[in-house]
């Protein structure tokens, strides 16, 4: 599949894995493959993004922001209700198994699309890096673009066609952020398609 | 220890908002914990069955569970 990618699709992949270590996770989600979109200012699906208001700068800070919410977060309060102290057992199970030993996994498993991932794979941080991953989500999303492009019978994948995959998944951290941004999904896919159909 | 017995207070103040959220917190806790330990024990190449005995679980449950992620599987 990849071989039909343009410089500006591979150059997404590239840069969603760098995305993804610099935020220090251990996956690579849809979230960042939208990041990797955005650090390419001058494409086609970027100034889409950019005319809805969405810079790089604030999708990072949203996709942060999803981060630290979510069900599937520890609530002290409630376990302190029944007198369970979570700063104790943090740090307990920290002095064994290292720094963010308990913190939660991948976001994509807490959104309900990782599968058969580990709730917890994150345990030894530093170790992992060299083996960071798409997530199902994400793959699912470059399927998707792949799909999109032979829908406009495009010969090559760009970034505009991982873009409409990411929308197509729609699940995933990438179109929430979006959605959050205020970004109506349709409008922006159906403004992708019309420059994509001028340009091919 | 007063702010302890507040809390304990709330806890035994029947609201169900209360008593469920601490059972979620708690259950996800006990997972977090319980994947941790799994997988430590592997690294120090325990068996499932092993695992399992401690846990109180049949080997196919913890096997099952665990076996098919990629950190965990890769003894079998």
């Amino acid at each position: 599949m990849f071989e039909r990618f343009t410089d500006q699709a591979r150059q997404v992949v590239i840069t969603a894995q760098v995305q993804a270590r610099t935020l220090r996770h251990d996956w690579i989600g849809t979230e960042h493959l939208l990041l990797a979109i955005l650090a390419q200012p001058t494409t086609l699906s970027a100034r889409a993004l950019h005319g809805h208001g969405l810079t790089l700068e604030r999708a990072s800070r949203l996709v942060q922001e999803a981060l630290s919410d979510g069900s599937r977060q520890l609530d002290a309060e409630a376990l302190r209700a029944i007198g369970i102290d979570l700063d104790s057992v943090r740090a307990s199970v920290e002095a064994s198994f290292g720094e963010g030993a308990l913190d939660p996994a991948s976001v994509e498993a807490r959104f309900g699309g990782a599968g058969q991932e580990p709730a917890g794979r994150r345990a030894r941080r530093g170790g992992l890096f060299g083996h960071v991953r798409f997530s199902a989500r994400a793959k699912k999303a470059l399927e998707l673009g792949l799909r999109e492009a032979i829908r406009l019978r495009q010969n090559r994948i760009g970034d505009a066609h991982l873009l409409l995959g990411l929308l197509r998944e729609g699940q995933g951290l990438a179109a929430l952020v979006l959605t959050r941004a205020g970004i109506d999904l349709a409008e922006l896919r159906d403004e992708l398609e019309r420059e994509l159909r001028q340009a091919g | 220890v007063e702010e302890t017995g507040r809390l304990t207070t709330d806890a035994s103040s029947r609201d169900p908002a209360v008593g469920l959220r601490s059972v979620r917190s708690l259950r996800l806790l006990a997972e977090r914990l319980e994947e941790l330990q799994i997988t430590s024990a592997r690294e120090l190449g325990w068996s499932w069955q092993e695992i399992a005995d401690q846990l109180g679980v049949s080997r196919q449950a913890v096997h099952q569970k665990y076996a098919g992620r990629r950190r965990l599987g890769r003894r079998d």
